[in-house]
């Protein structure tokens, strides 16, 4: 490219400040909300992994099973019969107090096992030869990370208040781990370690181990296996780490595609602004034309120009994105740890391939942005570049082609998202290009709303009829402001539609399924935590007057033959829940319990999507007593989990599981007496134990809050929506008076005053804001059901029922218009400054 | 002096039966209706017509902006009206210099820069280009004023730059659209004849169109355009056209 070429657009834009920060600046926005995902998502992913790598350590196989541990004469006998490398583990979590309330991993060893194992505890080196003999001899005795005593202040010889099922333990810190490698502290930060016989008596678990960890060969690790007793079973350790972090998948997967969605809406943005400075740029890419450079050599400058603004936009959409990830992997954490598992996260870890992935995504949607742009500028013959009307009249002849392609991608997209079975990514990139075959519709729905407002408006004037017209005149400017602003709003109504509809799904589902007065649970119960209950509790509750009824439950993890690894309720005493809880069954519901007291399970409705199992199907087990086949007789709605889960009867579960202990239970209270009575004398007769009583309604506030939680992160999108919409009309309308001088400075010698300007210019940007509006209402609602039938039926397998929000329309269009008004106030100031005689003599 | 198959000797242009039309909606509006024209090498030319007559018309095609609907356009040997838009470009750096009514200069160069880009854009040497477009801004008397951008320029600077512009790659066709039209007189005055004497010095051909009548009779060669048709060429201009042709000058 000539050097001369390249100084004269680059001055340009020099001489452009406002100009170019907006489009550095809408690349930044972008970038820095997919960075700030991708950081939040690989941080998350990193700390599990990191924390699988320190807990697993080297080993390569690990013997689990019993949803209640399994007896410690299992390891015992491995080392009898000579198998030396395997390391005993009692593992389980615990609220410490004096940890800032957070939720630890405690992690019971065996010190003389662990060396082939695990590495963090070497004597001498991190951890004191002192600490390590107190350690090993003194119960309760336990070591944390030097960070962690850091950050809260704690000294060795300080005590640990641990809230470990219903109960408060304590245990003495007697020494504090120090690793040198940064990455592996951040771990241990999450980490309370003790001796296994500290740890067994922590957790009620004395004689029992959760697992032992194992360096296997594939033929030791076989043989291992055969003689493992019924209910055991030997796993690699990979699988187990892969099997947790899959957990996860979907739902970082929709966080990533909902930031790529930001970037779409940001690539509207880029496109206005280089639209805009190449109109302002027409005249003298026309001159250049003329003295011989090719129209190659334009669209070459242009993108050159665009791909270096994209460049300092990607690196400063970097920095923000790194700041921003610090919010986010706050809020992916929390979701993690309300719906998955635990983890701690401390920091956000930034990852070189995320920041080159946010350099590239910034660099090519500045480019793919400005292709189009710079085509307009190098396509037109050399003679009519300084001639506006022929690009209209260009686009206007390519209108029918426009909206043949329209049609065609809309049927790929639907295409897509009808066969695309549960592939996340395809999915969306199907709702991705559904969404620009509609964008190609606009410039021909906004001609016919145009003629409605000037058949309507026109009877108010002549302003009233030319600010319409304008609006048709200048479409290829205007559609694209347009159809920006309808993007975004769209993907507001249509997010906001959804979120509403699921939220109102989880209320009703909520209301049809927690029946119980209230309800009696251990304070970490969670997410796929198992947490044990002193089964006496049930017996002391059903004491007290005024109880008509409980109902038990046991939740834990048990392993299917073809499903892996699976949630059990079991639950005792259950009340009948009404039919509509079950998909497509207008039956009896109690005619379901009676069976599933006979020995059958029902499945919730994510878990026969996500394992294809329906009514009717068996499914296998690995019971304590080994494999059983249980019919499935219902699937039923449930939105606690995306894994699904499966419902026993308790005495069922009980006849298979060597498992007498409950997770928690829920009270009715007799018909005539007061349930705040009855639950705060429940509460007296359980004093002592430390168990968590919530009522009906705290227990569905505390559901919707994690659900509120889960989606806070979308709120950003607003944010940016908003943004774009009135940066958007801004450039429209900023190029439309630049094209206009001449005519405006017309107007003005003719006699209209500068009031009448402004209505003018306030008028045409109201009706760009409120074609926008009207649009956005349609297709936010088709993005809207396919969100809610297409993408959380794949990739999450819940039914979610489409509730209809009317204020969010009224708002779309309040929006809409409300940020074309104020975007028209800077064009407006600049019309005050219109010099009438400088305008006319524009060429 | 015409040749025996009705061609011009020395025949440096040369329009060929050239329609140009316009579609308006659905009507076709005929600018240009069977143009024949010849001009010479070093021929000065200048067209005149009322107001949508066709004359810029014509000098967008000969300037190789646009194509001719039918007809051809030859330059040396060259049909231009046949290439393809980057050809025509391509063509149009090496050989054509165009003086702008507006001047056209571009805002972000200095006068130097913009009198080096046409050069630069033809692939000359840096050193040769730059010794060009010292010999010409001295030519426009602007040498005091090379780091100056153009807003900082009076009318007549910047058209003298645009000039220099025109020149700078050694084109040998020169086409101006009414050079002086945006200047007073005594400067549009003085423009013409650096123009005219740089075009001569130079041995360039040199068509401009005009409304002024006496910027025409300077020139060689009068074309006057009615509706789109050349009319008669007037005699003064031929004559010395001719007599110019006919010795080789």
């Amino acid at each position: 490219m000539h050097l001369t070429l390249f100084k004269t657009i680059l001055r340009d834009q020099l001489h452009r400040p406002w100009l170019t920060l907006l489009l550095i600046l809408s690349v930044a926005l972008g970038v820095a909300v997919v960075v700030a995902v991708d950081l939040a998502n690989a941080s998350a992913t990193r700390a599990f992994q990191l924390s699988t790598e320190v807990i697993v350590g080297k080993a390569t196989h690990q013997i689990v099973g019993g949803a209640n541990g399994f007896d410690d004469s299992v390891y015992r006998n491995l080392r009898l019969q000579g198998f030396r490398n395997a390391a005993p583990i009692v593992e389980g979590y615990a609220g410490a107090q004096e940890l800032g309330g957070q939720t630890m991993r405690v992690l019971g060893i065996d010190l003389f096992a662990e060396p082939p194992f695990r590495t963090y505890i070497t004597a001498g080196t991190n951890v004191s030869v002192d600490a390590l003999t107190a350690f090993y001899t003194q119960p309760g005795a336990a070591l944390i990370s030097a960070e962690s005593a850091e950050r809260w202040g704690l000294e060795t010889g300080d005590y640990l208040t641990l809230q470990i099922g219903t109960h408060e333990k304590r245990a003495q810190i007697v020494g504090l781990m120090r690793q040198p490698n940064q990455v592996s502290s951040r771990v241990l930060e999450g980490l309370i370690l003790t001796d296994i016989a500290s740890a067994q008596e922590l957790f009620d678990l004395n004689g029992k181990l959760t697992r032992i960890d194992l360096i296997a060969t594939d033929a030791q690790a076989n043989e291992i296996a055969a003689a493992l007793p019924e209910g055991l079973r030997l796993v690699r350790a990979s699988e187990q780490a892969d099997t947790v972090s899959q957990l996860t998948a979907a739902f970082q997967l929709n966080l990533t595609a909902f930031s790529l969605l930001a970037l779409a809406v940001g690539m509207f943005l880029i496109y206005n602004t280089v639209m805009f400075s190449v109109v302002q740029r027409r005249r003298m890419l026309g001159i250049l034309r003329c003295v011989g450079v090719t129209g190659r050599e334009i669209f070459l400058l242009i993108m050159s120009e665009a791909a270096l603004l994209g460049l300092i936009g990607s690196l400063i959409g970097l920095g923000l994105g790194i700041l921003l990830g610090r919010l986010t992997v706050a809020l992916v954490t929390q979701t993690i740890n309300d719906l998955y598992f635990t983890l701690t996260v401390s920091d956000v870890n930034v990852d070189a391939l995320s920041l080159l992935k946010g350099l590239l995504l910034g660099i090519f949607s500045a480019l793919l942005a400005a292709a189009l742009p710079a085509f307009e500028a190098s396509a037109v013959p050399a003679a009519t570049v300084l001639q506006r009307s022929d690009l209209e009249d260009r686009i206007r002849g390519l209108l029918p082609r426009l909206n043949i392609i329209g049609a065609v991608l809309i049927f790929i997209g639907a295409a897509i998202l009808i066969f695309g079975q549960s592939n996340v990514a395809l999915l969306f990139g199907g709702i991705f290009i559904a969404l620009f075959g509609l964008v190609l519709y606009v410039p021909v729905v906004t001609i016919f709303l145009m003629r409605i407002a000037t058949a309507t408006l026109g009877r108010f004037g002549l302003i009233a009829r030319m600010a319409s017209r304008t609006v048709t005149q200048a479409l290829s400017r205007t559609s694209v402001a347009i159809a920006s602003l309808m993007v975004a709003v769209a993907v507001v109504i249509g997010v906001t539609v959804m979120i509403a509809s699921f939220r109102s799904t989880v209320e009703n589902w909520l209301a049809q399924t927690l029946n119980a007065d209230f309800y009696i649970t251990a304070p970490l119960a969670g997410a796929n935590r198992v947490v044990t209950m002193d089964p006496a509790l049930v017996d002391k509750a059903r004491a007290v007057e005024g109880v008509q009824n409980i109902e038990v439950l046991r939740s834990v993890t048990v392993r299917g033959l073809e499903t892996g690894d699976l949630r059990l309720n079991a639950t005792e005493g259950g009340v009948a829940r009404e039919a509509r809880i079950f998909r497509g069954y207008n039956g009896d519901p109690s005619k379901i319990y009676e069976q599933l007291n006979a020995g059958a399970i029902a499945v919730t409705e994510p878990f026969a999507n996500k394992h294809r199992v329906a009514e009717g199907d068996t499914l296998t087990l690995l019971t304590d007593k080994g494999a059983q086949n249980f019919p499935i007789v219902g699937v039923y709605y449930d939105y606690s989990s995306d894994q699904g889960s499966i419902l026993m009867a308790l005495d069922v579960y009980r006849n298979f599981w060597n498992d007498n202990a409950i997770s928690g239970f829920s009270v009715y209270v007799a018909p005539n007496y007061d349930v705040n009575q009855v639950e705060d004398a429940v509460r007296v007769a359980l004093s002592g134990n430390d168990v968590v009583v919530q009522s009906n309604r705290a227990l569905r506030d505390a559901a919707l809050v994690i659900f509120d939680r889960t989606f806070a992160i979308t709120q950003a999108l607003r944010v940016i929506a908003v943004a774009v919409a009135f940066i958007g009309i801004l450039s429209a309308l900023m190029a439309l008076q630049l094209e206009r001088t001449r005519e405006l400075g017309t107007l003005r010698a003719a006699g209209m005053t500068l009031r009448q300007l402004w209505r003018l210019t306030l008028l045409e940007s109201g009706l760009m804001g409120a074609a926008a509006g009207i649009l956005a209402i349609p297709v936010g609602l088709i993005l809207a059901a396919i969100l809610i039938y297409v993408i959380n039926l794949r990739s999450f397998g819940w039914t979610i029922f489409f509730t209809s929000v009317p204020e969010v329309y009224a708002q779309a269009l309040f929006v809409s218009i409300g940020a074309a008004l104020l975007a028209a106030i800077y064009p407006m100031v600049r019309l005050s400054r219109l010099q009438v005689v400088e305008a006319l003599r524009e060429e | 002096m015409a040749t025996p198959n009705g061609k011009r000797a020395n025949s440096f242009i040369r329009f060929e039966n050239i329609t140009k039309t316009f579609r308006e909606g659905d009507q076709e509006r005929v600018v240009l209706q069977g143009v024949n024209a010849e001009i010479a090498r070093g021929e000065f030319v200048a067209i005149v017509g009322r107001s949508g007559s066709g004359k810029s018309t014509l000098l967008n095609l000969l300037a190789g902006l646009d194509t001719p609907t039918r007809g051809d356009i030859f330059i040396g040997d060259l049909n231009i009206a046949k290439l393809n838009d980057n050809d025509r470009t391509l063509f149009r750096r090496k050989h054509i210099g165009f003086v702008f009514q507006f001047f056209n200069l571009i805002p972000t160069l200095t006068v130097r820069e913009n009198i080096l880009m046409t050069a630069e854009l033809a692939g000359w040497k840096e050193s040769d280009a730059h010794a060009q477009a010292n010999r010409l801004l001295d030519a426009v008397g602007l040498r005091e004023r090379v780091n100056v951008f153009p807003d900082k320029l009076s009318g007549g600077e910047q058209q003298r730059v645009a000039i220099a512009r025109a020149l700078c790659a050694d084109a040998e066709l020169i086409l101006a659209d009414e050079p002086t039209g945006n200047l007073d007189a005594e400067t549009g005055a003085h423009i013409l004849k650096l123009l005219t004497t740089l075009a001569r010095e130079k041995n360039k051909t040199l068509v401009m169109v005009t409304h002024s009548s006496e910027i025409a009779e300077q020139a060689d060669r009068v074309l006057r355009m009615e509706d789109g048709k050349l009319t008669r060429p007037e005699t003064g201009g031929l004559e010395t056209g001719e007599r110019r042709l006919e010795t080789g000058d």
